[in-house]
């Protein structure tokens, strides 16, 4: 590993095109299993007149580098205007108090460093330090609206210059960090870097319209205007419905109907609906455990009511209201008595914690419950409506705690619980985990951001971690003789997964492999004639 | 012995001239009251500011100390069971202060994860200034109980000595480490340069009398508002502090008690809404805030629930 660069604050303003630092394997932090991991892949030549990469040679924006003064400006001052509305007490009310706490007293203490898996991953570069970017802001904050740095300038930190090149590097710096807010748990001041980084997305979404294709435009707006971030539309998603039910019966023998718009049942299943796409066989295990456990239960046909997603989450305040509220009238309106959240961190975190304070009080959690699938999956397991046989489920098993559901919601031991009763040998925790777990590395959107190179700064880079520890938790059983699962019990953890093992080649080279819960959960069920999971299969 | 002060440099001299006898002792007995008064105020302001900002959104991290038993310990939350919403819950206060207790007297995070070796002299540092403010404390009651001055000695001394090793260390780390001085501006230093001088200056001040004396008697003549002679140190001393106290609300210095407002109404706020509650009805309040942002999925001149309601698509 080569010495990271020293980069300073001011040159995040450095004019011309030239990276502030470009990555290669050897700067990269080893894993010692793999031998050589892959190197990083340069952007394509016929991109770099068009795209800019100067922040460190990845991209995920397909917008075009703006080419004359005018297009400069307009980048700079929209900037600074969004940057000025993040202090205003109406237009940024659900964060404002926060963000001021978190610009003004950081004490550069450092002690946030070496909690992320970013800064460690990338061999400790100094631009993927989570005070980086959260320094920089708070120098141009300093330098532009405050009197301090305006008289002062340098002697108090005051020395970042705004130009486009200022602005579009610190754009591409928020969508460096994986929002997993592992740097905040461990502050001394309770700083958080996490939400300065979301606060810089919001106001070049929000202020701008600038965020990744996949977050915005094929993102939110495509989950209000057809139904869901997919594209899924209510006709396409009860196709698949029947189709999952298809399924089931040839792998299972079980005629389960899954019920849709069932107006008074108790619970609203939500799933992300990437699930019903990427991976039927988790919805399809969900409707096998509630069919076997008796639980009343339906999914919504209605536009956004079968997607629980919430992107907005990640990056735009108005975005997550708009979504939050409709997921949860669907519901109001079907008289569900809650809404159970399936294998999706973000739409857990969303609907049970961060959409509460932006909805009005019809749509309150003590009015419309949302809750998480694990706390009831338990109460299955613990109810013995369905029996499970561990020994069908005889190979080493992991867990990823999804950052969302374990460190966000301090939803840690039911997962834990239903482990142990369903798997012979006993869960492998990785090191760190629980609340303490390190990001998949997916996390914020990272999973689905595949324009330009982005992911190659993903596989690389924020899953590096993540693979690492995979790898050190298996270390004992490498041999590829023996099938090992990493559960997920995320879609945006399991899309980091399926991509980080395919890019090491963590199947071909150990036979090891991912899925959710619930799947695992069905492999074990006592009267199911065949192993629901199917190895080497999976994604 | 009050010539013997006006030989030497009194900091009065800077603003009160043409000097008259006991303009100096005058002068540190208002600017004591003064520079109280303003820390009190200003802090009193930004806490004021913070405590009456807009409600944020819940944006909790846990571990949360306030949860029930074995939870607070491995991070668990009430949301691990089902029907959360229904049922009653039973937190602890008391975890949030031992967790709060552990932070300030200990640095707790910063020992358990800070890597650049900063964590003893950090400690020495705000022990220093722990025991000063005792110190502090010790001369107000020394006025009416002159026994307690053994105590007093060790405390003071103490509270000098942590003070000075932790604020020079701290500058020596932070010049160089490479990891923290990119991130050092050079108000940091001044701001530990000034701490330090404080120290050096009330261990100077202690040694040159071998007792607080000096001290003890400048605090009585503060709180009784009658001038006594003061020894130039201890003047200088005095002088550096409250000037210090002065400026400290309007760094961020005060972190201490932004502290208090990250861990509570962020890290730990795990509160859901309860529709009728005061939270719902302030939130309702802000719902009404105009969303004045630019973009073209906004809309413009709405309030956010009316963006909220209004998805902005065409269909
Ligand atoms: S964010 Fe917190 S831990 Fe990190 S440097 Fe600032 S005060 Fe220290
Ligand atoms: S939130 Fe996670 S990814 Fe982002 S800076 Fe903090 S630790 Fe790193």
């Amino acid at each position: 590993m080569s010495e990271p660069k020293i980069i300073r604050f001011k040159d995040i303003a450095r004019a011309g095109d030239e990276p502030l630092v470009t990555l290669t394997r050897d700067d990269l932090i080893e894993i010692p299993q793999l031998g050589d991991a892959p190197d990083v892949q340069s952007p394509q030549a016929r991109w770099l007149e068009r795209y800019d990469f100067s922040l460190d040679g990845f991209s995920d924006f397909d917008l075009p580098k703006p080419k004359t003064k005018e297009e400069e400006e307009r980048l700079v001052n929209g900037f600074l205007r969004g940057l000025e509305k993040l202090f205003d007490p109406q237009s940024n009310w659900p964060f404002v108090k926060i963000f001021r706490l978190s610009l003004d007293y950081c004490v550069r203490c450092q002690t946030c460093s070496e909690a992320c898996h970013t800064y460690i991953g990338s061999g400790r570069q100094e631009i993927y330090r989570p005070t980086y970017r959260s320094e920089v802001l708070r120098r141009i904050y300093q330098k532009y609206f405050t009197p301090s740095g305006k008289l002062l300038g340098s002697f108090v930190g005051a020395d970042v210059e705004v130009n486009a090149k200022t602005v579009w590097r610190l754009l591409e710096l928020s969508y460096r960090c994986n929002v997993c807010r592992r740097c905040a748990q461990v502050c001394p001041v309770g700083v958080d870097n996490a939400l300065l980084a979301r606060e810089i997305r919001k106001l070049f979404s929000q202020e701008m319209g600038i965020a990744p294709g996949e977050l915005l435009k094929k993102g939110t707006r495509q989950h209000l205007k057809a139904g869901s971030s997919t594209g899924m539309t209510p006709a396409a998603f009860k196709d698949l419905v029947e189709f999952i039910e298809d399924d089931i019966f040839a792998k299972t023998g079980k005629k389960i109907k899954m019920p849709i718009d069932q107006k008074g049942a108790d619970v609203l299943l939500i799933h992300n609906a990437g699930e019903f796409m990427a991976w039927p066989e988790n919805p399809a295990a969900f409707a096998i455990l509630f069919d076997a456990a008796g639980i009343s239960w339906t999914l919504s046909s209605e536009a956004q009511g079968y997607d629980g997603v919430n992107y907005g989450a990640w990056f735009d305040d108005v975005e997550l209201a708009r979504v939050a509220l409709r997921q949860i009238s669907i519901a109001k309106e079907l008289g569900v008595k809650k809404i159970v959240v399936g294998e999706c961190g973000h739409a857990h975190k969303a609907l049970c914690v961060l959409a509460d304070r932006v909805l009005p009080g019809d749509l309150s959690l003590d009015q419309i419950p949302r809750e998480s699938c694990l706390p009831l999956l338990w109460e299955i397991v613990k109810s013995g409506a369905v029996k499970f046989d561990p020994n069908k489920n005889d190979f080493p098993v992991t867990l990823h705690d999804s950052c969302n559901v374990v460190r966000l919601m301090g939803i840690v031991s039911p997962q834990r619980e239903i482990v142990k009763a369903i798997c012979k040998q006993p869960v492998r925790e990785m090191t760190p985990n629980g609340v303490w777990n390190y990001c998949c590395g997916g996390g914020s959107g990272f999973a689905i951001m595949n324009s330009l190179n982005f992911d190659q700064w993903r596989k690389n880079v924020s899953e590096r971690m993540k693979i690492k520890q995979v790898l050190d938790v298996f270390n004992d059983v490498l041999d590829p003789s023996i099938n090992k699962y990493v559960i997920a019990a995320c879609s945006n953890c399991k899309g980091a997964m399926r991509d980080g093992i395919d890019h090491y080649g963590l199947w071909d080279k150990f036979h090891i492999t991912y899925g959710g819960l619930v799947d695992l959960m069905v492999n074990a069920m006592a009267d199911l004639p065949q192993p629901y999971i199917e190895f080497g299969k999976q994604g | 012995m009050k010539d013997e002060n006006h030989a030497f440099f009194h900091p009065s001299s800077l603003i009160l001239l043409p000097l008259r006898e006991g303009t100096m002792e005058w002068f540190l007995i208002l600017f004591g009251w003064i520079s109280a008064a303003l820390f009190v105020i200003v802090s009193a302001y930004k806490i004021y500011r913070v405590a009456t900002a807009p409600l944020n959104v819940r944006w909790e991290v846990y571990p949360v100390p306030h949860e029930e038993g074995e939870r607070r310990h491995y991070g668990g939350s009430y949301m691990e069971e089902v029907d959360w919403a229904k049922k009653s819950r039973a937190g602890s206060l008391v975890a949030e202060f031992v967790e709060m207790g552990q932070e300030i007297f200990l640095l707790q995070r910063v020992r358990k994860y800070n890597v650049y070796g900063i964590w003893l002299l950090s400690l020495a540092m705000h022990w220093g200034l722990y025991l000063g403010a005792g110190l502090l404390g010790l001369l107000v009651i020394e006025n009416a109980l002159p026994a307690l001055a053994p105590l007093t000695n060790v405390v003071g001394v103490v509270a000098f000595a942590l003070g000075t090793l932790g604020a020079f260390g701290l500058i020596a780390k932070r010049a160089t480490d490479r990891n923290l001085n990119l991130y050092t501006a050079p108000i940091d230093y001044f701001n530990l340069l000034w701490l330090a001088a404080i120290f050096v200056l009330g261990l100077a001040s202690f040694a040159t009398a071998g007792s607080f004396a000096a001290h003890r008697a400048y605090i009585g003549s503060v709180l009784t508002f009658q001038p006594a002679p003061i020894a130039p140190l201890v003047a200088l001393t005095f002088f550096a502090f409250e000037l210090f106290v002065v400026y400290m609300p309007f760094s961020k210095l005060i972190h201490y008690f932004a502290k208090y407002f990250t861990y509570h109404s962020q890290l730990w706020d795990d509160a859901f809404k309860v529709k009728g509650s005061p939270t719902d009805k302030k939130v309702a309040e802000q719902l009404a805030y105009t969303a004045a942002w630019s973009a073209p999925h906004i809309v413009p001149g709405k309030s956010w629930l009316e963006q909220a309601q209004n998805p902005n698509v065409e269909k």
